[in-house]
């Protein structure tokens, strides 16, 4: 029966509102886990706190399960859920550069957006440097079409890729994100960080 | 226990439970109700008598008429070469390879419309290729190649070309008489094709981020 939008289970207004009220619900979370400092995202490089790489990879290995289940239910057509387009090169590009602007701002898109709306000036001066960077790129696109654009491989499937099953990628991905977790633990016990 | 340990517990349990069972390939239908409503829309499914006719008289080895009605029905008459698969047998197994192939035209026709349209909807749905539908069904078939009436005198050139070949067919193909062995008509045509509708493409979905 899913995904409800495309097949016309919900109108695409619906889908909208639901995106809002999910949005919302995502920023709340976000702000209530702590997600609005800083020190978080900034913790993550430093090893005084994993928070993010817990939450998100938990986020991730729910929602992969989730899916595979709602798949073996029939609720969902794995085929007809959209999967961004890889491009390599960009992706490599994009996430050394995000990489390196989360660890210098401490935010991601985001948080900031969550720490701006909690008063936080720092957040603001973020999403500033954002639009700033967004602009650039924008007005900037011939200069980047061709590393933009280059490695296209549509949509691949890490699974289908390596020739597995997607049940069994699932349970390597869990098992490899749950011995990230106790590493992440044993991390934050090797560099504490009392002052924050 | 702490919060990680019954997270690994649960997470575990659940991965190894989606990594021992099948995966469910089990998909009915391949074309999602709004795909289909396009198509229905565009009336790409149907194929004129005359084309039809066209086809049978030239002996064209790339259709295959399919007659969807009851067999003592297709006893009393069928067109040229038809074979006949009733449309509560559309769906066994032995018609698979004969209706999802990618070499031969198949034609669905039934008294009106109405039941080859089920055919070609069913068909369509499951993904299946190459099946279309005859406009009018055998109804219109009588009244336009069989019988066809002769044009006003202010007819245009098309019309009496049209004409003129829709006479020839009808001699070729039997006509005339025919109209005694007419099946009992049914009800009319309830599905006539409407002017072109193209699907729109989807639109770009918003791509997310943290």
């Amino acid at each position: 029966m899913g995904p409800l939008a495309i097949n016309d289970i919900i109108s695409q207004n619906t889908n909208f509102l639901l995106a809002f009220v999910i949005g919302i619900g995502f920023g709340f979370v976000l702000e209530q886990s702590g997600f609005s400092s800083s020190r978080k995202l900034a913790g993550l490089f430093y090893g005084y706190d994993m928070v993010v790489l817990k939450v998100f990879f938990t986020g991730g290995v729910t929602a992969m399960l989730g899916l595979l289940f709602f798949s073996l239910f029939g609720w969902v057509d794995l085929n007809l859920v959209y999967v961004n387009p890889t491009f390599l090169t960009s992706a490599i590009v994009g996430g050394l550069i995000m990489g390196v602007g989360f660890i210098m701002g401490g935010f991601c898109p985001g948080t900031s957006f969550c720490g701006a709306a909690i008063g936080k000036i720092d957040a603001m001066v973020f999403i500033a440097g954002l639009f700033i960077g967004v602009y650039f790129f924008a007005f900037g696109y011939p200069m980047f079409e061709t590393l933009y654009k280059s490695a296209a491989m549509g949509s691949p499937k890490i699974s289908s890729m390596l020739g597995l099953a997607d049940g069994v990628f699932a349970l390597i991905l869990v098992i490899v994100a749950l011995g990230m977790f106790y590493v992440s633990e044993w991390v934050e016990k090797k560099f504490p960080r009392e002052e924050y | 226990m702490k919060p990680l340990h019954y997270l690994t517990l649960v997470l575990l349990i659940l991965a190894l439970i989606i990594a021992l069972v099948p995966r469910n390939t089990i998909r009915p239908y391949k074309l999602t109700a709004a795909q289909l409503l396009a198509e229905i829309r565009t009336g790409t499914q149907f194929i004129s008598p005359d084309e039809v006719a066209d086809k049978i008289i030239q002996k064209d080895p790339s259709i295959q008429l399919i007659d969807v009605r009851n067999p003592r029905e297709f006893d009393q008459f069928s067109l040229p070469g038809a074979i006949n698969i009733p449309l509560q047998d559309i769906l066994s197994d032995g018609n698979y390879d004969l209706l999802n192939q990618g070499t031969k035209m198949n034609i669905f026709y039934s008294n009106g419309s109405t039941e080859a349209n089920e055919a070609w909807l069913l068909t369509r749905q499951l993904g299946y290729q190459n099946n279309y539908v005859l406009q009018g069904g055998l109804n219109y078939w009588m009244e336009t190649i069989l019988n066809p009436s002769k044009p006003g005198n202010i007819a245009s050139n098309d019309e009496l070309a049209k004409y003129d070949f829709r006479k020839s067919a009808s001699m070729a193909l039997g006509g005339g008489g025919a109209s005694a062995m007419a099946p009992a008509a049914v009800s009319p045509a309830t599905m006539t094709p409407k002017p072109g509708v193209i699907p729109v493409k989807k639109k770009k979905k918003a791509s997310g981020g943290c």
